[in-house]
Parts: C-alpha cells; sequence; structure tokens
C-alpha cells in the first residue's frame, strides 16, 4: 500500500467521524496485504464519492493482494465448502490446484483484459460441495464442475437489478398469498419482474403456495445472480466464498466465533483473518466496477457487419434470453444487501448500513435511461436460469452434478456484455470462439442456435462481429 | 451396536466448569399480558406439581394455539392471533366445553387420537383424565365415553403417546402421582401408572386400560426410540420424594405384548432422583438420543454408555462435563439446590445446535431449595459443552416456573417461550433474535417441517427428521409426552446455522425413509409422505 493510500484511508476514517482499526506498523518491504483493516463500524449511512473512493481503493488493494501465511492464507484444517467445514488433518499441500487452494490472489484469474476481469481457461476452476470428498484429486466430473473464470464488471448493477426483481417477485408472492386468504379460493399469478417471465405461482387459501409452475428461479424467488449457474446472492456472499475456497482467507462474518466457535476455524494460526470492514471494502470495489460498454469500431467494415450482426440477433431470437438491458430503479447500493442469510453479513445486524450511489462513478453516470427515469443496465441477460442443453446438443450439459439444487443442464443466462473481451466460452470455458458457444447452445436456446446454425456464414460473422463490440474498456 | 455408539471428540475438550457463551444469545422479551394472556397456574398441595400447557394449531391456520392448565382455576384456550415476525397475540375462546371439564387441570398433550385432521386434548386431572375430541374451529368435546377411555381417579402428572405397530389409533400412558387416599400417604403411596391400547370402534379408538405396575410416582414420561430399533420404548422419570424402594424406568412397550420393565440384567442402571421432566434430543448428532432430567439439584444429561448395546440401555451422566448440571441459581446470592421442571431441547438461536430450557422454582417453601430459582438457558457450544445464558436473555425471573412450550408462535423462525409459573402469571417471552450492541440482530438460518401421512397417525408421531446441513445432520424426532405436563405439535423446528439450503429425510413411524427432499432454509415446509416434493406454508402477514 502506498503513502498516498495510507493517508486516503485515514481520511475516511475522518469523513465518517468515526476511527479505523489500529494500524499494524508493516515495512515499506512488507509482503503481508491485511495490514490496514477497515472497521466496519466505521461503515454507515450514505457514503460521499471521496470515501467511496477510499474504501473501493482498500478493496483493490485486497483485491489484487498476495495474501501471505501473516494474512492468514492457507485452510490446513478447513475444506473449500461454504458451510464452515473442518477436516480432520491437513491436506498435503496447501495450495493444490484441484480442489484448492487455487490461487493467493482474486486478480491471479480475475484479470482479462484487466483486473477485475474474467480468466483464460488455465484459471477454471473445480466447483464442489466441499462436504464429501473434499480433497479430490483428480479432473473427473465425478468429484466437481469445472467452471471458467467471469468478469465482475457491472457487478453491481446486476445485484442491485437482481435485488430488484426479488422485491417484485416477492411482492407478487405476498398479493398472491393474501388474495386466496382472504377470497378463500385459490388464487394463481404469474411472476414476472423487468420484463423477464419466472412462471407462476398458486397459492391456496391456508397459505400453501404451489411453486411447480415457477421457472428459472429458486423457489425462495431469490434471483441469485452470480456465478455461472445463479446460485450465489451477492458480491458479499461470493467474496466471502471465494476467499475461503481459493485463499483460505476466512471471512469472520461466516468463519468466525459466532458460527463455528473458533477465531481460527481453519488452524492456521491466524485468528480473524478478514473481517466485516475488509469485506465491506472488497464488496465496494467490485460493486463500483464500470459496466462493460458496446464498442463504437473505428473500422467502417465492423461498424457496419455489427449493426447488421445487432440485428440479426434480435432477429434470431438470441435476445429472447440475452436481454439487451433491465431496467434498474436506483443506483444506491447497499453492503449488506436485503437478501443475504446468516453467514453473510445482513443488514439487519447493522445499526445502519453503508450505502453508496454508484451514479458518483463517472462511468455510471452516462448509462441510458429510459422514460420513467431508469438506468437501462445494458447487461445482455435476464438473470434467469433456463435449460441449456437437450440429446442432440448436449456440449452445455456435460456435468455429473448438480450444483445447489439446480440441475447438471440448467444455467444463468450468461451476460454477454463484455463477452468481446472475455474469451473462452462456455461455462468450462473450453470454447474457444463465439461460434462455438452459440453453437452449443441446446434446450431452450436452441431455437435462436438453430437459426443461426442455419443462416449464411455472413450472417453468422455478422453477429459475432456485434458481439465482438461487447468489450469491457481497458 | 457398541461400536456404533462413538464417544465423540467434542466430548475431550468439553469444559467442566460454565462459561460465557461464544453464540449468539438470544433476547427474549416477555410481553405475556401484551399479548393477551393473563392467566396463572394456581391450587394448593396437589398443584404443587403440574402446571402445563398445550400448544397446536385448533383452527386450520397453522399458527400454535394454546390450552393452559389453571390448577384449581379454570383452564384457558388461547387462539394465536400473531402475524409472521409480529408482537405476539392471543385472544381467549370458548372451547364448547362443560366448565367442569376444565377445571384441576394440571397439564395438557395435543395429538390427533382419531385421525380426523383435528388436534385431540389429553388433559391430565385430578380425578377423572378426559380425552378432548377436536372440531373444527376449535371446538371441543369430551370423548371420554365414544372413545371408552376410563379417566380413573387419580392424580395425574405425566403422559404420552405412540402408534404401536399396525394400531389405527395412539397407543396412550398416562402417568400417576401420589395415591392420597392409601395409609401413610404421602410417603410411599404412588399409584400405578396406566397403558392404554386401542381396539377399533366405530367411529373412533375404544381404548382398555391396564396398569403399569409398580408406579413411583411419575412426573414425566416419553415413549422414546433410544436404540432406533423402531419400537419406542417408555421412558418414566420419577419423584423419589414421595416413592420407597423406586427408581427411574424404562418399559419395553411391544405391540401385542404385556409391558415389562426394563431390568437390571438388560443393563438399565438403578437411578433414584426426583425426576420431573424428560426431554430428549439428538446433542451429537450420532443418531441417537440424549436425555436430560429434571431433578431437585443435579440435572442430568444421559447419554448411552460405552457398555450400551441394542438391547441394553446403559446411561452415563455427562451433565457435569458438559456444563448443563444447573444444579443451583445462576444468579441471586441464594446458594441452595434448584428445582427444576420442564425440560426441552431446541435451537432457541438457530446454530444447529440444540439448546436445553429448564423452568425452574421452588416446590413451594422447602427450605433446602433455591428460593428464588430463574429458569435456565443453557446454549449448545460448539465443543460440546452448554453455557448459562437465561440471566442475560432475560429469562432468568424470580418465578416458580413448571410446565413449558418451545414454540415459534409468531413463524418468524424464532423460538419462542412460554413459561406457566405456579401461584404467579404465565411468562411468555418473544424471541427478538441475537443480542448485539445495536439491538437484537437476525439469529441463524432455519427449517421448519410439518410432516403429514395418509390413514393412521397423520402427523406422523414417532418419526425422525434427518436434517443434512454440509457434513452434519441435526436430528429432531416427533414425539407427544415428556417436558412436565406439557407438550406441542404443529411445525418441527430446526437451526441449520449458516447453511441456505437443506436435505431433508424423514424416516416414516413404520421405518420407511422418505427420499431427501431439498428445501431452501428460512421456510416453513410441509413434507407429505409420497410426495416428490416439500411444500411451501407462508404465515399470514
Amino acid at each position: 500500500m502506498s503513502l498516498d493510500m495510507w493517508r486516503k484511508v485515514a481520511l475516511l476514517g475522518a469523513a465518517l467521524c468515526t476511527t479505523l482499526a489500529p494500524m499494524a506498523t508493516a515495512e515499506p518491504w512488507s509482503e503481508a496485504v491485511m495490514p490496514g483493516a477497515v472497521e466496519q463500524d466505521t461503515l454507515a449511512g450514505k457514503l460521499g464519492r471521496a470515501a467511496l473512493d477510499t474504501l473501493r481503493e482498500r478493496g483493490e488493494h485486497l483485491f489484487i493482494g498476495h495474501f501471505t501465511p501473516t494474512d492468514g492464507v492457507g485452510r490446513p484444517f478447513a475444506t473449500q465448502a461454504i458451510v464452515p467445514t473442518k477436516r480432520k488433518r491437513p491436506p498435503q499441500n496447501g495450495f493444490f490446484r484441484s480442489a484448492g487452494m487455487d490461487a493467493n490472489s482474486c486478480a491471479g484469474c480475475h484479470n482479462m483484459p484487466i483486473v477485475g476481469g474474467a480468466g483464460d481457461f488455465v484459471t477454471n476452476v473445480f466447483v464442489s460441495e466441499g462436504f464429501e470428498s473434499a480433497d479430490f484429486d483428480s479432473l473427473n466430473p465425478q468429484f466437481s464442475n469445472e467452471r471458467g473464470s467471469n468478469h465482475l464488471f457491472g457487478a453491481g448493477l446486476i445485484e442491485m437489478l437482481a435485488r430488484e426483481m426479488t422485491a417484485d417477485l416477492r411482492e407478487t408472492r405476498r398479493r398472491t398469498l393474501a388474495a386466496a386468504r382472504e377470497t378463500g379460493e385459490p388464487a394463481t399469478a404469474a411472476l414476472a419482474s423487468k420484463g423477464v417471465s419466472f412462471g407462476t405461482i398458486t397459492a391456496e387459501p391456508d397459505g400453501m403456495l404451489d411453486l411447480s409452475g415457477v421457472e428459472g428461479v429458486d423457489d425462495d424467488l431469490v434471483v441469485r445472480p452470480f456465478s455461472q449457474k445463479g446460485v450465489m446472492t451477492s458480491i458479499r456472499q461470493f467474496t466471502v466464498n471465494a476467499l475461503n475456497h481459493h485463499h483460505g482467507m476466512q471471512a469472520t462474518e461466516r468463519f468466525g466465533q459466532r458460527w463455528t466457535g473458533e477465531r481460527d476455524h481453519d488452524g492456521d494460526g491466524v485468528e480473524d483473518e478478514i473481517r466485516d470492514g475488509d469485506i465491506s471494502a472488497l464488496v465496494a470495489w467490485q460493486a463500483g466496477l464500470k459496466a462493460p460498454v458496446i464498442l463504437e469500431p473505428e473500422q467502417a467494415e465492423w461498424k457496419a457487419a455489427a449493426a447488421r450482426g445487432s440485428a440479426l440477433f434480435d432477429a434470431m431470437g438470441c435476445v429472447a434470453c440475452h436481454k439487451r438491458a433491465l431496467p434498474l430503479n436506483s443506483l444506491e447500493f447497499a453492503d449488506p444487501g436485503p437478501l443475504d442469510m446468516a453467514g453473510t453479513l445482513r443488514d439487519g445486524e447493522l445499526i445502519e448500513p453503508v450505502t453508496y450511489d454508484l451514479g458518483l462513478l463517472e462511468w455510471a453516470s452516462t448509462l441510458p435511461r429510459d422514460a420513467e427515469g431508469n438506468v437501462l443496465v445494458p447487461l445482455f441477460g435476464d438473470l434467469k436460469r433456463h435449460v441449456i442443453a437437450d440429446q442432440e446438443v448436449a456440449a452445455l450439459g456435460n456435468e455429473l452434478l448438480a450444483q445447489r439444487f439446480v440441475e447438471r443442464n440448467v444455467f444463468m443466462t450468461a451476460e454477454l456484455w463484455g463477452a468481446g473481451s472475455t474469451g473462452p466460452y462456455g461455462h468450462r470455458n473450453d470454447l474457444p470462439t463465439l461460434d462455438e458457444v452459440i453453437r452449443a447452445h441446446g434446450g431452450e436456446g436452441r431455437a435462436a442456435r438453430d437459426r443461426y446454425v442455419a443462416a449464411s456464414g455472413e450472417d453468422r460473422t455478422t453477429l459475432v462481429a456485434f458481439l465482438k463490440a461487447l468489450v469491457i474498456e481497458e | 451396536m457398541r461400536t456404533t455408539i462413538a464417544i465423540t471428540a467434542l466430548l475431550a475438550s468439553a469444559p467442566t466448569s460454565l462459561a460465557d457463551p461464544v453464540s449468539d444469545i438470544p433476547v427474549m422479551q416477555e410481553e405475556a399480558l401484551e399479548a393477551g394472556i393473563d392467566h396463572a397456574y394456581r391450587g394448593p398441595w396437589e398443584y404443587f406439581v403440574g402446571g402445563g400447557a398445550a400448544s397446536f394449531d385448533c383452527n386450520d391456520d397453522r399458527m400454535p394455539d394454546l390450552l393452559i392448565a389453571g390448577g384449581k382455576l379454570p383452564s384457558k384456550l388461547y387462539i394465536n392471533r400473531s402475524r409472521a415476525g409480529g408482537h405476539l397475540r392471543f385472544e381467549t375462546a370458548e372451547t364448547g366445553l362443560k366448565p367442569r371439564d376444565l377445571e384441576k387441570i394440571l397439564g395438557a398433550y395435543p395429538l390427533d387420537i382419531d385421525n380426523d385432521g383435528h388436534q385431540d386434548i389429553v388433559l391430565l386431572r385430578l380425578g377423572e383424565n378426559i380425552l378432548l375430541k377436536g372440531g373444527p374451529e376449535c371446538r371441543f368435546e369430551r370423548a371420554n365415553e365414544a372413545f371408552a377411555f376410563e379417566g380413573g381417579r387419580e392424580w395425574t402428572t405425566a403422559f404420552s403417546a405412540t402408534w404401536e405397530e399396525g394400531s389405527a389409533y395412539p397407543t396412550l400412558a398416562i402417568g400417576n402421582y401420589v395415591d392420597r387416599t392409601a395409609p401413610g400417604a404421602p410417603w410411599g403411596t404412588c399409584h400405578d401408572n396406566a397403558l392404554y391400547r386401542p381396539a377399533q370402534g366405530e367411529s373412533g379408538p375404544l381404548y382398555d386400560g391396564r396398569a403399569l405396575t409398580p408406579g413411583y410416582c411419575a412426573l414425566s414420561m416419553l415413549f422414546t426410540d433410544w436404540n432406533r430399533s423402531g419400537t419406542p420404548d417408555l421412558r418414566i422419570t420419577n419423584d423419589r420424594h414421595y416413592y420407597r424402594g423406586g427408581e427411574e424406568q424404562l418399559w419395553h412397550v411391544e405391540a401385542g405384548r404385556a409391558p415389562r420393565l426394563f431390568s437390571r440384567s438388560e443393563g438399565w442402571r438403578h437411578l433414584t432422583i426426583w425426576g420431573m421432566g424428560i426431554a430428549e434430543g439428538d446433542i451429537d448428532g450420532n443418531g441417537y438420543p440424549e436425555y436430560a432430567l429434571t431433578s431437585m439439584g443435579d440435572t442430568k444429561l444421559q447419554r448411552l454408555d460405552e457398555e450400551a448395546a441394542e438391547d441394553r440401555p446403559i446411561y452415563t451422566d455427562i451433565a457435569f462435563e458438559r456444563g448443563a448440571t444447573a444444579h443451583r441459581p445462576y444468579k441471586g446470592e441464594d446458594l441452595k439446590p434448584s428445582t427444576g421442571w420442564h425440560a426441552e431441547f431446541a435451537d432457541f438461536n438457530n446454530d444447529s445446535l440444540l439448546d436445553l430450557f429448564i423452568a425452574k422454582g421452588n416446590v413451594e417453601q422447602m427450605p433446602d431449595f433455591a428460593t428464588v430459582d430463574p429458569d435456565n438457558l443453557l446454549l449448545g457450544q460448539w465443543n460440546g459443552s452448554f453455557a448459562e445464558a437465561g440471566g442475560t436473555a432475560g429469562i432468568g425471573l424470580p418465578t416458580k416456573g413448571r410446565g413449558a412450550v418451545v414454540e415459534d408462535f409468531n413463524a418468524d423462525g424464532l423460538l419462542d417461550l412460554l413459561v406457566i409459573n405456579r401461584e404467579q402469571p404465565v411468562s411468555l417471552f418473544r424471541n427478538l433474535g441475537a443480542k448485539s450492541k445495536a439491538g437484537p440482530r437476525p439469529g441463524g438460518n432455519f427449517v421448519a417441517i410439518e410432516l403429514a401421512q395418509k390413514g393412521p397417525n397423520r402427523n406422523a408421531v414417532g418419526a425422525l427428521v434427518s436434517v443434512k446441513i454440509g457434513t452434519r445432520t441435526v436430528n429432531r424426532t416427533v414425539q407427544i409426552g415428556g417436558g412436565h405436563a406439557s407438550g406441542h405439535s404443529g411445525f418441527i423446528h430446526a437451526g441449520v446455522g449458516t447453511s441456505e439450503r437443506a436435505e431433508i429425510r424423514v424416516k416414516w413411524p413404520d421405518g420407511e425413509w422418505s427420499p431427501p427432499y431439498r428445501v431452501f432454509a428460512n421456510n416453513f415446509v410441509r413434507i407429505e409422505r409420497g410426495a416428490v416434493e416439500a411444500g411451501y406454508w407462508y404465515p399470514p402477514e
């Protein structure tokens, strides 16, 4: 950390009329990442731009830092599981490519085209529950699902969209249950938010809810926008998960004394490895990552092809799932959010959560708005899960294990913003080109895929030209 | 079974002294009067014991209603008008019964005796016990005659029920206290207990009672499948104050056979305590239940001994090493021994570890025992021990606790608590969440499970509910009985800590395992036998 940053951290504390944790003295050449932790108590209410910048700088520092044993890297007596899980004996190797730990920096994988981005095939991770066979030393899919590293740009907008959509779905549920109770008759309602349909629910007068008509979202109607499977609720939750899985850096809010009875759950000799305030800093940095953009190609040929490809994107039906934009009512990002559950810091655990307006950031202030003033988030997705494989086109259903109750051939619609900067593709990151990943769409994507395959070579090329223009600005 | 009854590693590291809990401490706010419950359990000597309540849903809204014993005063029915997450609200309601049927009641247990979908109630009385047949909208009618139930004239203080193999109706066990009419009473004059087995009547059971002798002044009894054999036996805790030559008891109760006591040669060990309440809970998740037995002085916490076997119920007391003796008041100046009554294992902070509630209170004016004796809330710790939090949680009142109900009265996923106090108003504690400097905060995640099966035993009494969270399994058994004169039916609550999802399997009472049901935490779910998926229920808002 630079001296300049130290000063900014101190200024953050002053701006919030609070204090920072006592900073451990660290030599300028120290390899440790953690000194200078942000105290969660200093984070409350609405942050201004300067305070947000300082918090995000701390988050970036943590994101790119290479954690050391002094920081708490390593988990000799804990597995990669999301739920704190002890192991009886340490693994033979602390770092281990398959079961993890598999990195000692977030940026070790999220770096393409810049820090916060995606990763090449070499950064694939192997997702398992971490309960049984936690120390698998095989790439055999009976033990794990192999996943490419997604980019994080626009993640704050994605999370806020998911929160608003969840609120819509839950309000529909509340009204439907109330109607059934009031009338004494079953009540059915369509579940939809922001133009995305999630099927139907039917409430019985006794309060039972028939969820058999629900599509693309979990039974609790929480839109979980993160991970390729769409099973993680928030940046915060994902961050806590990943820090343990990949680095053995255990967040106090999940692995601390409250939920494990221990301050050093992973048994590496470091207590309370990463505290709530530092998780908040990581969240702020990721939430504030700029949204990818649609590149205006300088070359006339590309520009023309992209324009035609854009039209074909709609005509072929890609847009049915890869919706160009979803409207976002507010850019106020609250951390913790309203939907996390025990083990991830929740808003009800604090006197006041911190909020910051992503509109303070230059990139967000330029996002288009609709007539109602909603920000149009150009994600090219629908935050909904779909069946993406069938009998004939099964490449994207090539796993053995369901993940967190989601079937093996079901995935969240990949947001295409940034696709031009983040090949290779597919949830295993094993499809080198956009053409290949389009051809791999089965299931609910099959009709659009078939139109693409049946199209002329020129049309297919122009569609790729359009997708290659969806980039993360460097 | 010797090899399967493992001593857990937890034991080795468990402390031998009380320590402050490191887990969440629930904030329990007393609000009985505000909730609309103004009721006390009163009466002379015969009501020194008892003081129970039944919690059940009698108006089909799935919110737990209450019937609270009044001793010499009339018992009252309270309808739950609470809304999800809100203040507790109850309204008194008429039962449709004659006033005399609601008098002289010491305790009450709910269950659906005749399989009609309505909860019936067993009233434990000073004098004739009464079976109440439940109907729609919380109306009840006396069913002793319809069910050929001879209510007796004893002083009844304990109850449990089980569906024996092949039976359409429950077998009822009645525990009696002192025979006041016997020469020399009350010393050494304990009544026999009784077992009522059902035959098929025209539209319900026809009961035939038989004595369980000897009786040793039972104050709690529980049908429990202690060895997971599939056939529950009947455990009885007895009050040594009045028996002579008595002890704790375990009865074989096998379908079609006469009940018989487990003998010394079968491994049952002689134990004499002032037994007042039984709680069952699988505190270490190994599939075999532990038992808390309340008494005067030490509470016992029993687990199967290394020498136990499938047919040898040998228990060892681990209360001291687990910090669960609760032998004297944890606050105040009174160092005399405690008097424990209702005991119940439950997860008050949803951290997935079982906690232990114990109602405490001097019998009346026993000079050798603590006069001010606050109830205990022993929070389960990750090292296997228990840590006292009654005072910090707010339940440490100077009342004389007797029976109790641990129940989520406002359907917010947090277990609330009703304590029936002798000669004092009941206490009703609303669980506001975990104590923190910022005020009550959310606790761990939970699931609440309602079981249903067609035919007899609709609510699956005797079922084992196994909730898998990561590498751990949280077990709950559906039981009617135990505690002190108090019981509840309805949702089965399990804290699941930081798990957002749980996989639930049910071992139905006939031994058949269900497929795994995948449910999202912080929800109320209904599992119907044979259903492919669990159904979700949402409380009224």
